[in-house]
């Protein structure tokens, strides 16, 4: 029998839409909370988002698994009224509005710590609640501009340019999970409700890891620039070509030892423009250059990750999406799980990467359609009769659909 | 005052580089004590710039608020120290290589027995299992085992990647939520457990959408780089202005106020421009009416402004020096300031998660190399000024200004 999970007990009220929020409440259903999540009538906007089929979206359940839904009008006194009724009963709020719309539908911290003064509420926005940009409309990259993280990436004299897939998102979804089960940490042990306040533009600037203390402790005279597939400080620390693929490689200290013999050039071992990561930063044409070399003498870039990972010499393929699917370590790992899915069937998404030895399998989650759970909430948690829900939807504050 | 969150809990923290010390640095900033045990030589960080006086910001940005010790653990004395410690600690963290732990008598399956209440947290490029768990890693290794350097780039070139190490900090922030979530645990009658958290996992979590589209269109549709624009969605994407590039989006109910903010209402009802497939597949003329569009621009200032007054999502692509600098980083505080005995006072992010109870960061310090270990030796372990001279005679601690 598999133990009770981590939140077991924990309520989750979710007005989350799109990724970063709802990110963070599936995470909390993966640790066991019991998330009711309230859409508008039309649904949540992640929706209209592909693969479609039937109507349904695999974008939407990769992130709304373990949740159930409801689906309501916000704008109608009834819906708020089972807001504020669902507030009394749990412990935490979520949603990612832009800063102000919670207040307009009258759910903003001050309202409804009032009505739940134990209550956790955490809000998730692209540029915080706070200072002079907080009313502005934002997505993961809109962040990834104001965060200086969009300007690291590209070529030095090119324009910059950005993947597409939303770190910014999900990554601050885990920030605002992480600040949120310290808050209900804080509250077991006596110290009561708060509010969180997590920006993605914060959560996006933290990941400067060098370019911030750089600049600042060069006091001004060092700002890191975008320099393409080398790192513009430390080499080597950059992605080689091999044989119509690319390889990434990174050799420092004993590394960097070891990469030298297997390339054949003790040589380079002695000569003090390549004594450590910052002179060979200096000095990056000439290291690349006996990468480069090396490389165009061996078969393959398989064989050359081959052989660099022998020596303990940091590499790797670039895999694209499916490789890694398919990738057996990948595979040996479940790092990609399959959920059920009543439209898609069988559905593959990224696995939770929280792994706990108490809890080793995943919790066997699946995404609910649109108002699918507003009759099992409103009857069963707040008591209403067949003929007030039935009255609900007929004026249009509740809505249900299979999709 | 307030006791902060997690006040009276006690870290031990073998970490090293970027993504352990980022975790065991927020369990310090929510008032955990973190003894940090490094090298006699000190920990890798400390070897990257920016230096001065022979100590490194980099190291500071990484660990302030802990306790440093230095200690050769690969001797008896050595362990016998750490031993003693995690038996009284509530957390153990660390990210070596997977099996170096093991080497030095401090794994999983030894620490439970001295302290079974322990939550213990291994920190690792691939993880403790599978076939490439052995290897050594550093974050764009594993953003290049997890599918995401090969989407940065121009379709038919190199691909790219960015100067800055998004797995290494995040991978933290989750080892910090695990770790959270596991004393949550053990606090409502759970025990202690080990947590294994992976680079790569992380980084593959991060495909919002190309996984699930990968494998609902039975292989059809493969997320491929696509340079300054989106690979399927349009507009999104870098634009040049006369001055500097912008970020603009513009599906969805964006569409329209894009379309007004440039002068193309006609656009609205071209069938090429309609919904989201559709657009996406005309990116190339839609790309072009924006181009024209803000050619006819004296500056970004211009375009941004037409943009958000039309509540289109938009953002100069600022530097680093330019994100410090801006009126809304600095009245948030994004930008904290910690002192430090060497560089005076030093500027690093902030850690982004903002109580309403602890507004304010707490007042942390980075140590320099074994710092603390005379204080924790005698005041936790109780050993003798001898004992203490002794371990430093035959090389098992050490310390030194850095």
């Amino acid at each position: 029998m598999s133990p009770t999970p981590m939140l077991d007990g924990i309520k989750v009220l979710d007005f989350t839409h799109i990724v970063a929020g709802p990110h963070c409440t599936k995470m909390m259903a993966e640790h066991g909370a019991e998330v009711i999540k309230i859409e508008p009538v039309t649904g949540d906007p992640v929706r209209g988002l592909p693969f479609h089929k039937d109507g349904r979206s695999g974008c939407f359940v990769q992130h709304n698994i373990g949740k159930k839904n409801m689906s309501m009008d916000l704008n109608a006194p009834e819906a708020k009224k089972i807001c504020y009724e669902l507030v009394k009963q749990v412990d935490v709020v979520v949603e990612n509005f832009a800063p102000g719309v919670m207040k307009r539908l009258g759910l903003d911290w001050e309202t409804l710590r009032n009505i739940n003064p134990d209550l956790i509420m955490c809000s998730i926005s692209c540029l915080g609640q706070t200072g002079p940009l907080a009313h502005l409309p934002g997505y993961d990259f809109i962040g990834q501009s104001y965060a200086g993280v969009l300007d690291m990436n590209g070529e030095p004299d090119g324009s910059p340019i950005f993947a597409d897939l939303t770190f910014g998102d999900v990554s601050t979804g885990t920030h605002a999970y992480a600040a949120i089960v310290s808050a209900l940490f804080h509250n077991l042990r006596g110290g009561g409700g708060q509010y969180i306040d997590i920006s993605l533009l914060d959560v996006l600037f933290s990941y400067h890891e060098m370019a911030v203390e750089v600049f600042d402790g060069s006091q001004g005279k060092m700002a890191l620039r975008r320099s393409g597939r080398h790192h513009p400080l430390l080499s080597p620390l950059g992605i080689y070509a091999c044989n119509g693929r690319y390889i990434f490689i990174i050799a420092n200290r004993d590394q960097w030892e070891r990469l030298v013999q297997l390339m054949g050039r003790q040589d380079m071992l002695e000569d003090p423009r390549f004594i450590d990561i910052m002179a060979r930063g200096r000095n990056r044409l000439a290291v690349d250059q006996a990468i480069q070399t090396w490389l165009d003498d061996v078969d393959d870039a398989d064989e050359a990750v081959r052989l660099l990972q022998q020596e303990r010499v940091p590499s790797a393929p670039i895999l694209s999406v499916p490789e890694v699917m398919n990738h057996p370590h990948m595979k040996a790992r479940g790092t990609i799980r399959t959920v059920s899915d009543p439209v898609f069937g069988q559905l593959k998404i990224p696995n939770n990467p929280l792994r706990y030895s108490q809890f080793p399998e995943s919790l066997d989650l699946r995404a609910g359609f649109l108002g699918e759970y507003n009759h099992e909430i409103l009857r069963d948690k707040l008591g209403y009769t067949d003929h007030q829900i039935a009255e609900l939807e007929k004026t249009g504050v509740i809505a249900a659909k299979n999709i | 005052m307030t006791k902060r969150m997690l006040e009276g809990f006690k870290v031990v923290d073998f970490t090293h580089v970027v993504a352990g010390p980022h975790c065991t640095k927020m369990m310090a900033e929510h008032g955990a004590e973190v003894i940090k045990i490094e090298p006699l030589g000190g920990e890798l960080a400390r070897q990257l710039p920016m230096h001065r006086e022979g100590r490194s910001a980099y190291f500071i940005q990484h660990n302030v608020g802990k306790k440093t010790m230095a200690l050769d653990i690969s001797t008896r004395e050595g362990q016998d120290i750490c031993h003693a410690l995690i038996k009284q600690a509530d957390v153990v963290v660390e990210n070596f290589s997977p099996g170096v732990m093991k080497q030095h008598n401090m794994d999983w399956a030894t620490l439970k027995t001295i302290n079974p209440n322990l939550v213990m947290c291994s920190i690792s490029c691939f993880g403790q299992s599978g076939p490439l768990a052995h290897l050594p890693g550093y974050d764009w290794i594993a953003q290049s085992y997890a599918g995401i350097i090969d989407l940065l780039g121009e379709p038919d070139r190199s691909p790219i990647f960015g100067d800055f190490a998004f797995g290494d900090v995040s991978t933290g922030a989750h080892a910090y939520g695990a770790i959270v979530t596991a004393l949550l645990h053990r606090m409502r009658d759970g025990n202690g457990q080990h947590i294994d958290i992976s680079l790569v996992e992380v980084l593959f979590s991060y495909h919002e959408l190309s996984a699930q589209l990968y494998d609902t269109t039975g292989g059809q549709m493969v997320a491929r780089r696509s340079g300054a624009h989106h690979g399927m969605l349009a507009p999104v994407g870098i634009y040049k202005c006369k001055d500097r590039y912008l970020f603009l989006l513009g599906v969805n109910h964006q569409w329209k106020g894009l379309a007004t903010a440039m002068g193309r209402e006609d656009m609205l009802n071209d069938p090429r421009f309609t919904d989201v497939v559709a657009m996406g597949q005309h990116k190339d003329e839609i790309n072009a009416a924006i181009e024209a569009w803000l050619d006819t621009l004296e500056n970004v200032d211009e375009a941004l402004a037409l943009l958000q007054k039309q509540r289109v999502p938009c953002a100069p692509i600022l530097s680093i020096p330019e994100v410090i600098a801006h009126p809304h980083t600095k009245e948030r505080g994004t930008v904290r300031t910690v002192s430090d005995p060497i560089f005076g006072d030093i500027h690093i992010p902030r850690t982004p998660l903002r109580f309403s109870e602890f507004p304010d960061t707490p007042d942390l310090q980075a140590g320099t190399l074994g710092q603390y270990n005379h204080e924790i030796l005698r005041e936790r372990l109780g050993y003798t000024e001898q004992q203490i001279a002794n371990l430093e005679a035959n090389k098992i601690i050490a310390s030194k200004n850095i």
